[in-house]
Formats: C-alpha cells, sequence, structure tokens
C-alpha cells in the first residue's frame, strides 16, 4: 500500500511537472498576428511585407525575444480579398488570441479589419495602407484609437510630393495621370491641392482603370500635347512602369514623379533604362546612415538576395513600432495601445516618428531619384505645414 | 495630336484582330465558344519570353512562341474538343472555361505571380516625323499584323486547304461528302487561329514589356466582342471590328478624355452595332 501510494505521489509530481512546463511553454510566447497578400495581384508586395517582417522577427527573438519571452508571429495570406481579411481578423482575436497585429496589406484589406481589431479592442499598427479609414471610424465619426499607420495617408504623401514639386522642381504646368482607386484618388488629390496653392497649373487630370490598364498611350499623348513641364503619376509598380517606359517610347521630355508605389525592384526591372532620373515621393531613405537602416537594407539582401523596399520597410517599422510598445507596457492590448498613443521621437527605419495623432504618423517625407537602377536620396520633405495630418472631428 | 492616336488605336487594335481572328475561325467551323483560346494566348507569351531569355533573340522567340501555342491548341482540340464534339454545345463551353482558369493557375505555379518583363531587343529603330511619333513596338505590330493577315489572306482564298477550310466553315457535312477530310481541317483551323495567338501574345508582351499568368482574362471576354461585332465566323468582319475597337478606345481616353474604363468600349459598341444589325458588321443571316 506504501509503495502504492509513493509511486502514486511520484506520477502525480512528475504530472505536475510536465503541465507546467507545458503551461510555461504557451505563456513564454507572445503572439502577434500579421496578414499581407502573398499571393494574388500583390504578391510582389506581400512577399515584401512577409519577409521583412520574418527578418524583424529573426532579430528581435535572437536578441532574446521582449521581457524574456520570444515573439510567436502568426501569418495569414489575404490574397488582397477583403473578404478573406475580415475572416483573418476574427480567427487571430479568436483563435489565435493574438495581442497585437501588424498588417502589410493594401488598404483595402486593412481598412475592413480595423473596426474588427477596434472593437475587440486589439492594436494593430498598419505597415503602408493609405485609406483614411484605416485609423478613423466614418460611421461613428471618431478615430480607431487602437488602429495605428507607420505609412502615410494618401493625402500627405502627395502634398509632399507637390511642395518638392513646385518649389524645388520649379514645376509651374503639371498634368496628373492616377490609377482609379482609393490610393489613386487620394494621393492626386493632396498632389493638386498643394501644388495649386503654391502657385502651379493642372493641366490634365486622368484617371486610368485599375486593375487592368497596360497601354497608356493615348492618355500620354494627351498629356504631351499639353505640354507640360511635370506628370506626377500615381499607381503600384507594374502600371508606373508601363507609364514611364511609354512616356519616354513617346518622346516625352516631362519629369516624372511618382509615389510610393513605384517603390519596388520590380518597378526597376520592368522599367529599364526608362526609369533613370524618375523621381518619388517615399516612405524609405536607402541612403540615411543612421545603422538601423544600413543593417536593415544589408541583412535583407543577405537573407532574400533581393533589394529591399519600400513596402518591406515599412511593414518592419510597423512590427518594431509594436515591439516596443510591449516592451514599454506589457502584454495587455490596453496597455500596448496606451503605450503606442504615448510613442515619441521613436527612432524608426522609415524616418524618426515624432508623434501619432489619431493614429497617424508624423514623420518626414522621403524623396528618391532613381540613379543608375537604383533609389537614391534626393530630398527630404519636413514642412510640418504639410507633413501633419489633419485632426478630423 | 490625333495622328499619333490613330497610331496608338490601330496598334493595339491589330493585336485585338490577331487575338479574335482564331477565336472567330473556331466558332466558323466547330460552332464553339474557345474561351480558352485567351489562355493560348497567354501561352504563347509564356513562351516567347521564355525562349527569349534562352536564346536571346527576339524575332526566333517570335516564332517559337507562335510555334508553342499553335501546338497546345492542336493538343486542345484533338483532345479536349473532339471527343466531347457529339454533346450539346454548352459541354465545350464548360470545358473551354475550366481549361482558361487551369492554364492561368498553372501559369502562375510554374512561373510565378510576378510580371516578368520581356526587355527585348527588336532592332528596328522609332519613326519620327515633327511630333508624329511611331515606336519600335508599334511599328512591329504593324508589320508582324500586315504580314499575318496578307498569308491568311491568301491561304484562305489561293491554296486548296483554304478552300476546304472555309467550305468546312459554311457546312462541314456536305464538306466531308465530297471527299474532304474535316478532321483534319479542323486541325488546321486550330494550328493557324492558335499561332496567331500566340504571336499576338509575344506582341503584347513587348508591347507593354510585360508577362503575367492573367494577362489572358480580359482577351478573353473582350474578344468575344469583337467576334460577336465583326460578324460571328466573319474572318474580314473580325479585323475590321478589332480595328474599330482598338480605334474607339483610344479616341475615348486620348481625345474625348472620357473617364471611362477602356474595356466596357468593346462592349457599348458590339450593343450599338448589334441594335442595328443584328447579325455583326459583316455578318450574313
Amino acid at each position: 500500500m506504501g509503495r502504492f501510494i509513493w509511486k502514486g505521489s511520484l506520477l502525480l509530481i512528475v504530472g505536475i511537472l510536465l503541465l507546467g512546463i507545458s503551461y510555461a511553454n504557451a505563456q513564454d510566447k507572445i503572439k502577434i498576428g500579421f496578414f499581407a497578400p502573398i499571393t494574388g495581384p500583390a504578391a510582389a508586395d506581400g512577399m515584401s511585407a512577409k519577409n521583412a517582417v520574418e527578418l524583424a522577427l529573426k532579430e528581435v527573438n535572437e536578441a532574446g525575444g521582449v521581457r524574456g519571452k520570444k515573439i510567436e508571429l502568426i501569418i495569414y495570406d489575404d490574397r488582397l480579398n477583403p473578404q478573406e481579411a475580415v475572416a483573418i481578423a476574427n480567427k487571430l482575436i479568436e483563435k489565435d488570441k493574438v495581442i497585437g497585429v501588424v498588417s502589410g496589406s493594401y488598404s483595402g484589406p486593412t481598412r475592413v479589419t480595423a473596426p474588427i481589431f477596434q472593437k475587440a479592442q486589439i492594436p494593430m499598427v498598419a505597415g503602408y495602407a493609405v485609406h483614411p479609414d484605416v485609423t478613423w471610424d466614418p460611421k461613428e465619426r471618431r478615430p480607431n484609437d487602437f488602429c495605428f499607420r507607420n505609412g502615410f495617408l494618401g493625402e500627405i504623401e502627395g502634398a509632399a510630393a507637390a511642395e518638392f514639386a513646385v518649389k524645388h522642381l520649379n514645376a509651374k504646368r503639371i498634368s496628373l495621370i492616377f490609377m482609379d482607386n482609393d490610393f489613386g484618388r487620394a494621393i492626386s488629390s493632396g498632389f493638386a491641392e498643394r501644388a495649386e496653392k503654391l502657385g502651379a497649373t493642372i493641366l490634365t487630370k486622368q484617371m486610368y482603370k485599375f486593375p487592368g490598364e497596360k497601354d497608356f498611350r493615348p492618355y500620354l499623348t494627351r498629356i504631351k500635347e499639353g505640354n507640360p513641364d511635370l506628370i506626377f503619376a500615381a499607381g503600384y509598380y507594374n502600371e508606373a512602369a508601363s507609364i514611364v517606359r511609354q512616356a519616354k517610347e513617346l518622346g516625352i521630355k516631362a519629369q516624372i514623379l511618382g509615389e510610393e508605389g513605384f517603390d519596388s525592384p520590380k518597378f526597376l526591372e520592368i522599367a529599364g533604362p526608362s526609369a533613370e532620373g524618375v523621381i518619388i515621393a517615399t516612405n524609405l531613405d536607402r541612403d540615411d546612415p543612421r545603422p538601423i537602416v544600413q543593417n536593415f537594407l544589408a541583412n535583407y539582401k543577405k537573407m532574400y538576395h533581393e533589394d529591399a523596399d519600400m513596402v518591406g520597410a515599412s511593414s518592419y517599422d510597423a512590427f518594431m513600432i509594436l515591439i516596443q510598445a510591449i516592451e514599454k507596457a506589457g502584454t495587455d492590448p490596453k496597455a500596448i495601445q496606451k503605450a503606442l498613443l504615448e510613442t515619441k521621437d521613436y527612432n524608426g527605419l522609415t524616418g524618426k516618428i515624432s508623434r501619432f495623432v489619431q493614429g497617424e504618423v508624423v514623420k518626414p517625407v522621403q524623396i528618391q531619384i532613381v540613379k543608375g537602377g537604383k533609389f537614391r536620396r534626393l530630398a527630404v520633405v519636413d514642412n510640418p505645414e504639410v507633413i501633419t495630418p489633419p485632426v478630423k472631428k | 495630336m490625333l495622328i499619333q492616336q490613330l497610331a496608338n488605336g490601330i496598334a493595339i487594335g491589330s493585336v485585338y484582330s490577331l487575338i479574335s481572328l482564331g477565336l472567330t475561325m473556331v466558332y466558323g467551323i466547330l460552332r464553339i465558344l474557345h474561351i480558352s483560346h485567351a489562355g493560348i494566348y497567354t501561352l504563347g507569351a509564356y513562351v516567347g519570353w521564355f525562349s527569349f531569355r534562352l536564346v536571346g533573340n527576339f524575332w526566333l522567340s517570335l516564332f517559337i512562341g507562335m510555334i508553342g501555342a499553335s501546338f497546345s491548341g492542336y493538343l486542345v482540340e484533338r483532345f479536349l474538343y473532339t471527343p466531347i464534339l457529339h454533346m450539346p454545345r454548352i459541354a465545350p463551353l464548360i470545358v473551354s472555361i475550366g481549361l482558361f482558369i487551369a492554364m492561368e493557375e498553372a501559369f502562375r505555379i510554374i512561373a510565378g505571380p510576378h510580371t516578368l518583363a520581356y526587355n527585348a531587343r527588336i532592332g528596328i529603330g522609332d519613326l519620327s516625323i515633327g511630333s508624329f511619333h511611331l515606336t519600335e513596338t508599334q511599328i512591329l505590330i504593324l508589320i508582324v499584323t500586315f504580314i499575318i493577315l496578307i498569308f491568311l489572306w491568301t491561304f484562305l482564298t489561293k491554296t486548296r486547304i483554304g478552300l476546304a477550310m472555309r467550305a468546312c466553315a459554311q457546312d462541314a457535312e456536305i464538306t466531308s461528302s465530297f471527299g474532304v477530310n474535316v478532321r483534319a481541317i479542323i486541325a488546321f483551323n486550330f494550328l493557324i487561329g492558335s499561332a496567331m495567338a500566340g504571336a499576338a501574345g509575344v506582341l503584347i508582351g513587348v508591347y507593354d514589356n510585360q508577362v503575367w499568368p492573367t494577362m489572358g482574362s480580359i482577351p478573353a471576354y473582350k474578344a468575344l466582342a469583337i467576334v460577336v461585332l465583326g460578324g460571328l465566323g466573319n474572318i474580314p468582319g473580325t479585323v475590321l471590328a478589332a480595328l474599330i475597337v482598338g480605334l474607339a478606345e483610344t479616341f475615348f481616353i486620348g481625345v474625348l478624355a472620357i473617364p471611362f474604363p477602356r474595356d466596357a468600349v468593346a462592349f457599348i459598341a458590339m450593343i450599338i452595332v448589334l441594335m442595328f444589325k443584328p447579325y455583326g458588321l459583316l455578318g450574313k443571316a
């Protein structure tokens, strides 16, 4: 009988120990959710975002994790499909029970998930989605105060591009060509408003169908007729490459100014030599001497054998912003949100973030130029009048 | 600038005609809506792109692209359509749509989801007269389309096989009773039509400098509208309709500056023409 009790209690102890270990294992990891369009029409951007965030994850975990715990990243592919994104958001909250989320996706999938995370009070940081409704609830007319954005609002980036075009390139006669989606409309309206305020004339505004348009010659022929000194073009890398290439073919000499959609190695590859001299407003300065930037560029290249782009850098930043908030506040989602709200002068990969205004980032816009088949620094737009997001009511 | 837009419109219209011709020829002889024709067009672009990477000569890659498309068109006819020809016409249509979707996915899996740049050096050079500017790729499209159309016209009107093909399009059973091997004629139709689709794929690959898995999805329905517009099965009508659609799209965008999705133009043209001419531009009742 005695032996039986002895054996039984031994078993019990082992059992408790095992339970304890598995419990500790589950508790030892901090779960963060991530979604991006890893397949589908935006696969190049989705892969960039995923690669960059996985690089960030590796760096954080190799340095010992956060508050002594490793980070577990739960990755989903939204295929650029908003319905898919809604399902992913619910899964992340209910099944995976994450304490924070990083969006490596476009506006479409990101904006539909924002109200879901807001309701569940799980903080989300969006890497580069531009739509205003990511951080703002248009129905309730109040900010989604659990959602933050590391990239620029479309209007702000457009205004910064206009600031540079008119003040530094002395553009007076400008033609606009942009895609018919949230991003294209927002960025070109921001551009047009600022450019006209600074005294430039907008000759033509042409909108093209997205996705699907490949032949921009009819648009460009019309632009050529007006003889502008600058063309502001908005589109993602495929359209951007077509516009730039076909403009050169048609003998258009006007300076082409683009935006962060151009910022991809794919743009340089498809546009080829016609990309030389194209200027873009974007969210990554490759010639920034700060070690965080140079290390990222070098490590990314080493790990994935291709150059990093804006999308990757912005997603990396979004992840790291969330990590630093967890470092500061612990693993309670509400405390993390509070820490994010209090972000001040954060030294990010895509620039120094002075603060968040209603979830919108305040930081300088980078102006880059294509030289020798690579994006290089040309200027930085930091006029507070341009880069401070408007406070909504 | 009007003349520049004219060149833009004729160039894109020429490519449309190359895609649509195969479709109209297949319809003429088999009465099948050959949706996967657009998949063969994409295949031609990929084969062209791949062979350009291997051999580095654009003209050779155009030729290989056409051969690849031609052969795959034959395979589709031999192993997909022929076995089910006795079924109602809805069966080959469903097969065709299914094959098209499968092909798009296959391109994505094999060649990756990314857009590939053709970056071909053709070596014709641009043509500039004053402010009018014909780009190298536009000249290329005009030359290739012209040669193919001349070849097709000569083939259909001057050769015995061409005569047999036209006879089959009118009435396959009677033609067969005259001792013509209808199966062989159908195969010939697919070989020629698919080669033209392959040429269109390579030309668009160079014109846009992009080859991507879903490049056939818009031509799949646009070519259908063009074929109906021209009069189902009517070859000169199809060429005319393709040029009209290409020009109309270009003028809507570039001259009238109507912010209007280009891909709707073909259908609007189709609806308008069908209201007045129910059998299409050159179609006969």
